[in-house]
């Protein structure tokens, strides 16, 4: 394909702003359908410039990536939120004129997708004539409906000039902590539909000559709760994206604006090919199945929605199949998934698709060149109406990584199965934590100014085992491997809130041969808060995550708060309050120090805006990461030195590992060798006359499908809703529990509200809307 | 240099560099003139490296140990054995107390250390991150009840039984050392230092003898993680270091100096082995060279100064601007967030032993990060190295002599390289041998460019205001790649690079500093007698922050009178999390047109570093540290001054050609000895200038001058 278009090509008279004379939506078409018709990215089968000029290709690539690294290093400290500073909740990349990312910084790397499905819908909708897109021009997004993946992510683009052309684009996005949705905090719970999700701004111009307008200054202040961090976080974005700018300038005015071009689009397919060889050097062809579940306890008391329709207990089902061709090509496909529902997990297809390569640059791919080029070596099949690609334009975002980090760790155990057959030991991963709790609320704090919280100390959640050895303990989040849980005496000038405790949490991370990484606790005292609120977000009934080859789930969550606690008595009479951690929820100390309160501890661990008081209450717990193999096979030295660092309680010791102790003078745990000998034999003998063989199993459980008994109203309406919309995952179902003709599950027949599972209406039925598809549907 | 007249000489200073492999000494005489000595480093005691590492110095003078030592002024110390002693967790065995209840979170660390000095591919690639052990295992940790919020205020008094309960048991486990280190004790340190009182008690009480350090009195500043690491370290690393420091002094004395050593730290100025804040001696060796550069900026009246040193595993870069070094307040070091003052200081992981290789699934040429380091690369047939490296590029390209490879202590061999780089580099990318090689040097130049530039840039100057220093053993090698087109002022590569740190560490201010964090806030519409008080609590802090200074210096024997004060602070928009450090325009605060002054400065700074469009007036500021730097004057080594000869080198100062190659032509080099080159000499590229620690490369299209001060400046034609 010719990528050096002169204008003189065109026989229209409008010239296009982009490099040559073509139009934005001129130059996407033809990028794409060389892509469509070659396989290679804008039809690049050779590449011209890496192959005769190898050094400058590198030199261009190293020299770029360096510079946006720097810049999202540089700008990150103009913040004052410090779930962009400590948390590194921000990330900056660079794309080609048609929206195809050529390189990213570190941080939040989704966006390189999100911001990139918004500048397509601007070349789409042909921003280009009305706003129109100029030098200096400055753009802002947060539309979840057009790809973004939730409303607190704000994207800040700008276009790139060379002498009055378009060359590229730059985005920058950072994790605001308020959208100034229905409740406070980035992420929040209440609202069911998009329109209680906060401000919402869609590839809006908001400044031209490099100065912000002021209407939208006005306006978007007074449209979120914290408006300090909003401005500087805009400013930092600003920042980024104007060094990177000059960054491009610079590069093109030294090495010259013909290799820019060609590395623009060369190192998209370059990164297209870099996906293909991994995944032939790291797998094994064939096909890969696995689910993944989380619930949304909504019926319960302290979850408190405006709508009748949305009071129900649902449960989130995400059935996968992973294709890995010879040729390193690979297709994934979620036919079978559930309906978008009445909460705030919902998620657009690029969120979606995007994020699952965010994953894989932590496992598969962890190159320098990450870019589009995964995206276009990635083939998806995602149905429309399921909740990873809503048909509704109602549908809500605030909180959409409930279900993505939820079913992405179900392609952690595909993917690492590959790994294992291949002996890539140490690459094996039985899963990602659930990312929660997340700590959210607001009200006025201690400065007596309007505020909200969004705790980000689960940016530090436990890591799945591998096949060699225990996952990390409080460490990283699947949507930023650089995780951090950041100090405590920061989060005290952002929160209201008082630590009495920062403890790892005993039991947290799956058990296994090698167990998975434990999550962590802090117990929060209220604090010079007023007008206050908080919430839980969280999974509770349900371990999202599952471990691999014999290893446990993680934990699932819970929560703890206290009201009318009695503490300021208690600390003012010297006696004992609760400190550290909740280390045993079965077995609860704190409780009883705090007579008389009003304890909330239980598996709603989904909750909508809640009263706090100073002296109440709050416990954050982050969870732990699935773990690897029999816990038979454990090491029993593994297992006092985790009784003894305190990431297990005792009973499991014996219960779960079969590992028999003592313990010392010191207190220390010590194996018996002989007894835990003894006990593992015991306990493999029990499970052998415990089994029973796999066809009596799937006999009785075939009968209570039939009859449709031994499950709840929220199991059933998940399987009608993946019927539904899984017409192959029915077939397979029906065929795999060998059920009757006349055997059928509907919605219909269950006596639970299902608003949106007949009628829905999609954005691109409003006029003048054009919108981008990325995936098969 | 001169002949040594060796009645005559009177050697005033001593620098000393002691690496993990080699300790190098710098003895400077009242001329100025100085001698390098090197000699294998002893860890196990530090002293006997040095006492000979001098005499093989002091040989080139032809003078005895006894003689120079008894004549010397003052000696500066820097090493790693203290960086060392941490990375490999061979500390002392110390007791931590904490709050009740957070007993936990020293050894959680914080996760970004799980995965700090990663390069780019391994910071997403998430089985790759680990955590190194605690410095303190969580069974000597202990709580006590107490808290105090982040405005200073009491919320859980002291209970004092805790604490004694916490002291007692960790002294009935024969610890080593006791820290304490309590939430918002930088605000509010009455508790902390109460502890700190009845442990001392109970020490007592125990007859035993047992360190305790507060983290309120060593490092009184906001983030707990930082804090609590630094303090540590005092109890951990750095007693172990003052024992040492210690013995090194005795040994000299023996041998007849007269002085105490002082020791290189972390803030730019040497302090004394007796500092209370020891711990900010951890790293001291490459920030030799940034003061050595500093010095000589001084001297010469360099305002602006990019200091690049590259030796086998790195690439450093330090800004000097306006004269002062760029500090940096919460670094990482050894994998550990800390609260120390560090000279910032930004490195690449590459340096002239770096590997090259291909990406297997992608053919991207990548450097390092990991590197032969003394092995140098295939070239050296012993090495047992068989990836090629960046040295091998340059036997390939005839940068460097195969018989002269530190003064010809190792042979290397060429056509090694080539063969290697044949089949690594260049058949796989379809090149040929010497462009394959001339590729990775020009990438590494560019990668080294573009970070200088990013440097510069990102202080808010260009540089054409910078003068660029190099040095370093592999510095001068690339001097001409990575400033080539940038634009500096000057380019100067001082004849002595090899040694330049040792050198830096001689000519190091003694000089204390100390920090304290502040939480002065003003809106930005705030009265004058708002502005005015807002002042007064910063000389507060200066007045107490001097208090500390000035007894560092009683303890080393000078008078106040003697000691040099320059305040600073550290200054943000409210509610930002990141400041600057500013040094304050006036000497004290008092008034609101003293507040004015201070913004301005600010203002100043941030419009430069950061962008003018992210100034943020609108919110007000706040002072969030106050700063208190004090030096005295010190004798440093002379510059040389010598008479300049004619542009033309002397013949004896050439020592044949070698094939050269660069931009896809072979060129005949003229090679020339470094040492027989006079002042006032021009040499034309090509030219390769050699000595027996360093190769200093001019292409063509590049000429170097040697001055008076034994300084090369290079220069594009």
């Amino acid at each position: 394909m010719n990528l050096n278009v002169k204008s003189s090509d065109f026989k229209t008279t409008t010239r296009g702003i982009v490099r040559g004379g073509e139009t934005l939506k001129q130059h996407r078409d033809r990028l794409m359908e060389a892509t469509r018709l070659t396989k290679h990215y804008a039809g690049l089968k050779q590449m011209e410039l890496r192959d005769s000029e190898p050094i400058l290709y590198n030199k261009l690539f190293s020299r770029l990536r360096a510079g946006v690294v720097d810049a999202r290093e540089t700008a990150k400290k103009i913040a004052a939120s410090p779930i962009v500073e400590q948390e590194g909740e921000l990330c900056f990349t660079l794309y080609n004129a048609a929206g195809d990312s050529i390189l990213t910084s570190t941080g939040i790397i989704i966006h390189v997708g999100t911001m990139g499905a918004a500048i397509k819908y601007m070349i789409e909708n042909d921003w280009e004539s009305n706003p129109g897109v100029r030098d200096k021009d400055i753009f802002c997004n947060n539309d979840c409906l057009i790809g973004n993946v939730h409303p607190c992510d704000i994207h800040t683009i700008v276009p790139i000039f060379w002498e009055g052309e378009l060359v590229g684009w730059v985005g920058g996005v950072t994790h605001v902590i308020d959208t100034g949705a229905v409740g406070p905090g980035s992420m929040c719970t209440g609202q069911v539909q998009r329109f209680g999700d906060g401000y919402s701004v869609t590839c809006r111009k908001v400044g031209e000559n490099d100065t912000l307008f002021r209407d939208w200054l006005h306006e978007s202040q007074r449209m979120v709760r914290t408006t300090r961090y909003w401005m500087l976080d805009e400013r930092t974005r600003i920042a980024g994206c104007h060094m990177i700018r000059k960054l491009v300038e610079e590069v093109i005015a030294e090495e010259g604006i013909d290799s820019f071009w060609k590395f623009a689009y060369e190192a998209v397919e370059h990164g297209r090919r870099g996906l293909q060889n991994r995944i032939k050097a790291m797998t094994i062809p064939g096909k890969y199945r696995q689910v993944g579940f989380v619930d949304v306890p909504y019926a319960h008391e302290d979850v408190r929605v405006p709508s009748d329709f949305a009071k129900v207990d649902s449960i989130m089902h995400t059935p996968s199949e992973i294709t890995i061709r010879g040729d390193g090509t690979w297709r994934l496909d979620f036919e079978g998934s559930s309906r978008w529902g009445w909460h705030t997990y919902n998620a657009h297809q690029v969120s979606f698709t995007s994020g699952i390569w965010v994953m894989m640059t932590q496992t598969l791919i962890p190159s320098e060149m990450i870019n589009d080029g995964a995206a276009y070596g990635t083939e998806f099949r995602l149905p429309k109406g399921t909740w990873m690609n809503p048909d509704d334009r109602r549908v809500a975002f605030a909180y959409s990584w409930h279900f993505l980090v939820s079913s992405w760790t179900a392609l952690w155990r595909g993917l690492s199965r590959s790994y294992f057959g291949r002996g890539y030991l140490e690459e094996v991963n039985a899963g990602n934590a659930n990312t929660s709790n997340w700590l959210q609320g607001g009200g006025f704090n201690q400065y007596d100014e309007i505020h909200a919280v969004n705790s980000f100390e689960c940016a530090a959640n436990g890591t799945g085992a591998t096949a060699v050895g225990d996952g990390l303990s409080h460490a990283a989040a699947i949507w930023n491997p650089e995780g951090d849980m950041g100090d405590m005496e920061i989060w005290e000038l952002a929160e209201p809130l008082l630590y009495l405790g920062r403890q790892i949490k005993s039991n947290s991370g799956g058990a296994g041969k090698y167990r998975g990484g434990c999550g962590f606790e802090s117990l929060r005292l209220v604090w010079n808060a007023k007008d206050w609120t908080m919430f839980f977000m969280g999974n509770g009934h349900i371990s999202s995550d599952w471990g691999l080859m014999g290893g446990y789930p993680a934990a699932s969550g819970y929560r703890f708060a206290a009201h009318k606690t009695g503490l300021k008595a208690l600390i003012e009479e010297g006696k004992p309050i609760p400190f550290g951690g909740d280390t045993d929820p079965e077995n609860p100390v704190w409780d009883d120090l705090i007579k008389g309160a009003v304890i909330k501890r239980d598996k709603q661990a989904i909750t909508t805006e809640e009263m706090f008081s100073d002296y109440d209450l709050y416990l954050n717990y982050m969870r732990g990461g699935p773990g690897f193999g029999d816990p038979l096979d454990r090491d029993p030295q593994s297992v006092a030195d985790d009784l003894n660092g305190g990431y297990l309680l005792e009973r499991f010791a014996e219960r779960v590992y079969g590992v028999v102790v003592s313990t010392d003078a010191s207190g220390l745990y010590a194996v018996d060798a002989a007894a835990t000998d003894a006990k593992r034999k015991a306990m493999r003998k029990d499970r052998i006359a415990n089994a029973v063989p796999v066809k009596d199993w799937m006999k009785g459980e075939r009968e209570k499908i039939v009859a449709k008994t031994g499950v709840g109203d929220h199991v059933k309406q998940m399987f009608a809703a993946s019927f539904t919309l899984g017409p192959k995952f029915e077939k397979d179902f029906r065929s795999f529990w060998d059920l009757p003709e006349s055997w059928q599950l509907t919605e219909d027949e269950l006596d639970i509200p299902h608003y949106g599972s007949k009628y829905s209406m999609d954005l691109s039925e409003l006029p003048d809307v054009k919108l981008v598809q990325f995936v098969e549907e | 240099m001169n002949l040594a007249v060796r009645n005559l000489r009177s050697v005033q200073v001593l620098g000393i560099d002691a690496g993990g492999t080699m300790t190098d000494t710098f003895f400077v005489d009242a001329n100025g003139e100085f001698v390098v000595g090197k000699a294998q480093s002893t860890p196990e005691n530090e002293a006997i490296g040095l006492i000979n590492s001098s005499r093989d110095g002091l040989s080139l003078w032809n003078m005895e140990l006894g003689e120079a030592l008894s004549q010397l002024n003052t000696g500066v110390y820097s090493g790693t054995a203290m960086l060392n002693r941490v990375v490999q967790r061979k500390g002392l065995k110390c007791g931590l107390i904490v709050n009740a209840g957070m007993e936990d979170f020293h050894r959680m660390g914080r996760a970004v250390q799980s995965h700090l000095g990663y390069a780019y591919e391994d910071r997403i690639h998430l089985n790759t991150h680990r955590y190194d052990p605690p410095l303190v295992p969580r069974h000597l940790t202990r709580g006590v009840v107490e808290r105090v919020d982040m405005f200073g205020t009491v919320v859980i008094p002291l209970r004092e039984d805790t604490a004694r309960r916490a002291a007692q048991e960790l002294i009935a486990q024969d610890v080593e050392g006791i820290v304490i280190s309590l939430l918002h004790s930088y605000k509010n340190s009455s508790h902390e230092r109460r502890v700190r009182d009845i442990v001392i008690e109970e020490v007592a009480r125990s007859g035993k003898t047992i360190p305790v350090f507060a983290s309120a009195d060593y490092y009184p500043v906001r983030k707990e993680s930082h804090r609590t690491n630094t303090t540590i370290l005092e109890g951990y690393a750095a007693e172990p270091s003052r024992q040492t420091l210690k013995k090194i002094s005795d040994a000299f004395k023996e041998q007849g100096t007269k002085f105490d050593f002082r020791v290189m730290a972390t803030h730019g100025g040497t302090i004394s082995w007796k500092a209370k804040e020891l711990a900010r001696t951890i790293v001291s060796g490459p920030i030799g060279g940034v003061i050595g550069a500093k010095y000589l900026g001084e001297v010469l009246g360099y305002n602006n100064i990019a200091c690049s040193d590259i030796g086998g595993t790195s690439f450093d870069v330090a800004l000097i601007t306006q004269g002062e070094l760029t500090i940096k307040n919460d670094p990482d070091m050894a994998r550990l967030v800390l609260s120390l003052p560090l000279v910032a200081m930004d490195s690449v992981g590459a340096g002239a032993g770096s590997f090259i290789r291909l990406d297997p699934y992608t053919k991207a040429i990548k450097l390092g990060p990991d590197s032969a380091g003394y092995r140098v690369g295939v070239c050296w047939a012993d090495s047992g190295i068989e990836t090629v490296t960046i040295s091998d590029c340059h036997m390939v390209l005839g940068y460097l002599n195969p018989d002269n490879f530190l003064g010809g202590a190792i042979k290397l061999d060429r056509q090694r390289s080539v063969d290697a780089i044949k089949k690594q580099v260049a058949d796989p990318l379809g090149l040929s041998v010497e462009d394959a090689a001339a590729g990775v040097i020009e990438l590494l130049d560019s990668d080294l460019r573009d970070y200088l530039r990013a440097m510069i840039s990102g202080k808010g100057y260009s540089p054409a205001s910078f003068v660029c220093f190099s040095y370093g053993g592999a510095g001068p090698v690339h001097t001409y790649g990575y400033t080539e087109g940038l634009g500096f002022e000057d380019v100067i590569v001082p004849a002595w690079a090899a040694g330049f740190s040792a050198f830096g560490c001689a000519a190091a201010d003694f000089e204390y500093r100390y920090d304290k964090s502040l939480d002065i806030n003003l809106a930005p519409d705030a009265p004058d007698v708002d502005r005015a008080k807002a002042a007064a609590v910063l000389q507060e802090a200066w007045d107490e922050l001097t208090r500390n200074v000035l007894e560092e210096f009683r303890l080393n024997g000078y008078e106040a009178d003697k000691v040099t004060l320059q305040p600073g602070y550290r200054m943000q928009y409210r509610g930002q999390l990141n400041d600057l450090e500013i040094e304050s325009p006036i000497k004290s605060a008092s008034t609101a047109e003293d507040w004015n002054a201070m913004v301005d400065a600010y203002n100043a700074t941030y419009g430069r570093v950061y962008s003018e469009s992210a100034r943020s007036p609108e919110l007000g500021y706040s002072v969030t540290g106050a700063i208190m730097r004090g030096t005295v004057p010190i004798q440093k080594p002379k510059i040389p001054v010598d008479t300049l000869h004619g542009d033309t080198p002397p013949e004896e100062a050439k020592i044949g050609t070698r094939k050269f190659y660069r931009k896809k032509r072979w060129v005949d080099a003229q090679l020339y000895k470094m040492e027989a080159l006079l002042p006032g000499n021009r040499v034309t590229g090509p030219a390769i200038i050699e000595s027996d620690a360093t190769t200093f490369v001019v292409p063509d299209g590049f000429e170097t001058f040697l001055d008076g001060h034994r300084l090369f400046h290079l220069k594009e034609v």
